[in-house]
């Protein structure tokens, strides 16, 4: 081996050391894994510099349907605290990850398992479930985080969360808690009354996941663009829609980024109804950069297709 | 009942606190006085819970109507989770009863319609396995049941989960395809599964038949896994912890002497006669596409008890015992895609496979005639396959895979029967339509070259469909 060889070898060597003891314990941060961006948002407004977070997926994704990635374990196994929505959201890809990270921190039951969901009373909580009726989630409608007063409930149980999982911050996540409600608070008034002319807005969504913020606003949910939760339209069954539609108009069709937008806009072109795309999350449109912008922007872009009446 | 033991525990509270403050028997006018304090802690706590019950009540009530008008129904309930907490948890989690403990239940029906150009009673895969093994493998003619699949998963305890499936054959017999249970609180990276289970290696051995993409898996896997090579055994996973995906594991176990036969070992001895050691490295690529590649190898061994080995030639009929070691090695390659990594519209699978399997130790050659002779074997075969699946349309997927075994170097029998020289290939292309996620209809077309001489056309339409608890499914 020459010099120069060895040289390289020994620096290589260092920083193979250097990468595993820091995926061991070297930073100080708690690491936060969050499935969905509002989560992660979330985890950052509140766990502020003493966690590092990693976002599972963005808002262009189904959260629906993601694919148990080699990232997403090696994440799983390196995280301290596991934020997701729960409620079978995640059904399709999060037990994989548990199953095959060897992390026993974020297992079922462990501090480092926080469902988001299980902090908020959900709506649409079937009395009984079949499959007949599409892809139903047996806890409750899954889609909590469009409702901000939903966030302030999580908000808290997450600090609470971060203080058990790291004892020696716990006035610090109090802090920021309270830091974070108060601006909250504030901006829900602020939207309720921004939102006002929304009330009695009848929507179709593409999918079951504006329950909460029809019902925080008090629209009205008319029909969805899908026939079923998790099936996709068939062409016959939009000709359909356009009937219903046509004999009972609806204000806007809304529908997620990551939402096939041919549906909506085939229905939109034909009835006249403004076809209105969300950010549904974080990251879902360039104006919703975070929590409060998320709010802001839903709101004026259903303003924006509210007819003056 | 809730309601007594609070007065009881008050009144004990206030006795035991005026009793010894009296020092001796008390008067009329202080025993008066305790019980007047007793009364007043017992209206005092009447009308707390009587006010908490009616809130509870109101709560309750107004939750419920919620469900049908969705009004208010979130204010009262988070207010009443708020002040009278455990009594208003979700409706789901007031189903309390025996059954809610049962494990997740799942079950897989599947079943085809198959058409051969030649009867697969006498397919075979030439230098590789003999009739009817080959046929058994491909299915009958018309139509036919596939296996039927049941799983129940659940966890153990905090420490680990545990699954069973078990797979119910077209002609009524049934196999354990895994049994085990999995550690969870390990931590490290660390897990440990125990039991049966589906080895790790390669990439298609570890994927149930009803995740396949296509109707029948690959030819090198049915020829030298036997579909789903299953470890009974032990076996240990490391995640490294770092940002790229690295997974290291290796198994021990009963085995099987010849996976691809899928034959007991008849390993009647104590000790292990199966190992296998697997690598796995893996990561994202841009924001749409991710990949995996891996490293496996399976070795096993008859120990002293020889394997019935096909006659090389296919024709000669004789029949030869083989004993020794067989040796596999295995690459495995996956890359996924789909715009911005959102498959739901749009996705791209690509999967390809090598294996490498060695021979290595004595073989008898036409062991049923005194003409027996027991001399040195090897035999050095691969094969490999690749497939492409994408899917264009949200319950669309086209398909096509391309499969090849390589018969390589095998020595020679000493009766003089030649080795025939062939490359058995098949190339395969299937659509299928997949109305949700739980149900799955295909159509393949397969022209299979696997036997020499033979050109076999095969068209099979297969339904898939999953019953129960939402199953999650490996990259």
């Amino acid at each position: 081996m020459s010099a120069m060889k060895r040289a390289t070898f020994s620096r290589w060597l260092a920083a193979t050391a250097a990468a595993i003891a820091f995926g061991q314990s070297a930073h100080a941060a708690v690491d936060v894994f969050a499935c969905e961006p509002e989560w992660a948002a979330l985890a950052k407004e509140i766990g502020g510099d003493k966690v590092s977070v990693y976002q599972a997926t963005t808002a262009l994704q189904d959260p629906h349907r993601i694919e148990a990635r080699p990232s997403l374990i090696a994440h799983t196994r390196a995280a301290d605290l596991l934020i997701c929505t729960g409620a079978e959201l995640e059904v399709g890809w999060l037990p994989v990850l548990l199953q095959t990270s060897g992390n026993g921190k974020v297992q079922v039951g462990q501090p480092g398992y926080f469902m988001a969901s299980d902090f908020v009373a959900k709506l649409e909580v079937p009395k009984a479930v079949d499959r007949a009726q599409g892809d139903v989630h047996p806890y409750g409608n899954p889609h909590i985080q469009l409702d901000p007063r939903n966030i302030a409930l999580v908000a808290r149980a997450l600090s609470e969360r971060l203080a058990q999982i790291d004892h020696g911050n716990a006035a610090y996540y109090q802090a920021r808690l309270k830091d974070f409600e108060g601006r909250w608070q504030k901006a829900i008034g602020g939207w309720e009354a921004r939102a006002a002319p929304l009330k009695g807005m009848r929507l179709v969504p593409y999918h079951k996941d504006s329950a909460y913020l029809i019902h925080w606003l008090g629209m009205e949910e008319i029909i969805d663009v899908e026939p079923k939760p998790g099936i996709p339209p068939s062409a016959g069954y939009l000709a359909e829609l356009l009937t219903k539609l046509q004999a009972q108009p609806a204000d806007a069709i809304t529908r997620a980024a990551y939402q096939d937008p041919k549906a909506v806009e085939w229905l939109s072109e034909r009835t006249k109804i403004p076809g209105v795309m969300l950010p549904y999350t974080v990251g879902g449109t360039p104006q919703a950069k975070d929590l409060f912008t998320l709010f802001d922007d839903t709101i004026d872009r259903l303003l924006k297709a509210r007819k003056p009446s | 009942m809730f309601r007594s033991n609070i007065v009881a525990c008050g009144i004990a509270a206030v006795l035991s606190a005026a009793l010894p403050a009296a020092g001796q028997a008390p008067s009329n006018q202080e025993l008066e006085e305790i019980r007047k304090q007793i009364q007043e802690l017992k209206d005092s706590y009447e009308s707390r819970i009587q006010a908490l019950e009616k809130r509870l009540k109101e709560a309750e009530d107004s939750a419920a109507k919620a469900q049908s008008t969705a009004t208010q129904a979130q204010e009262s309930a988070v207010q009443a989770q708020q002040s009278a907490q455990p009594a208003t948890a979700s409706p789901a989690a007031q189903q309390a009863s025996q059954n809610a403990f049962n494990p997740a239940l799942s079950v897989i029906l599947m079943g085809s319609y198959n058409n051969f150009s030649v009867n697969p009673a006498n397919a075979s895969v030439t230098g590789f396995l003999p009739a009817p093994l080959y046929g058994d493998a491909l299915g009958p003619r018309g139509f036919s049941l596939q296996e039927s699949e049941i799983t129940a998963a659940a966890s153990v305890d905090p420490y680990f989960r545990g699954q069973f499936t078990a797979a119910f054959e077209g002609d009524g017999s049934v196999s354990v395809e895994e049994a085990f249970f999995q550690t969870t609180a390990l931590g490290n990276g660390l897990s440990v599964k125990a039991g049966r289970f589906f080895s790790s290696i390669g990439y298609e051995n570890s994927v149930h038949a009803h995740a396949w993409d296509f109707k029948d898996p690959a030819l090198v896997q049915t020829v030298f896994l036997g579909a789903n090579f299953a470890e009974t055994g032990l076996q240990l996973n490391w995640i490294a912890p770092t940002p790229l995906f690295i997974e290291v594991g290796s198994e021990i176990g009963a085995g099987t002497t010849d996976p691809g036969l899928g034959l007991d070992t008849g390993f009647n001895r104590n000790g292990i006669p199966s190992w296998t050691a697997y690598a796995h490295v893996g990561d994202d690529i841009g924001t749409g596409g991710s990949y995996r590649v891996g490293a496996s190898t399976l070795q096993t061994s008859t120990g002293n008890n020889p394997i019935p080995f096909a006659d090389l030639d296919q024709t000669s009929g004789m029949t030869n015992l083989f004993s020794g070691d067989v040796r596999l090695y295995g690459l495995d390659f996956v890359y996924k895609w789909a715009p911005d990594g959102n498959p739901v519209d749009r996705n791209f699978k690509f999967v390809a496979e090598w294996w490498y399997r060695e021979y290595a130790g004595n073989m008898t050659f036409d062991s049923a005639t005194p003409a027996a002779v027991i001399q040195p074997f090897t035999a050095r075969q691969q094969g490999w396959y690749a497939q492409g699946v994408y899917q264009f349309l949200p319950q669309w997927r086209v398909g096509l895979r391309y499969d090849r075994l390589n018969e390589g170097s095998i020595s020679t029998s000493p009766t003089g029967v030649a080795v025939p020289d062939y490359t058995p290939w098949r190339a395969a292309a299937m659509v299928d339509w997949n109305l949700s996620e739980f149900s799955r209809i295909r159509l393949q077309v397969q022209q299979d070259r696997a036997q020499q001489g033979v050109v076999d056309n095969q068209v099979f339409v297969q339904y898939i469909m999953s019953l129960g608890s939402h199953g999650a499914h490996k990259f």
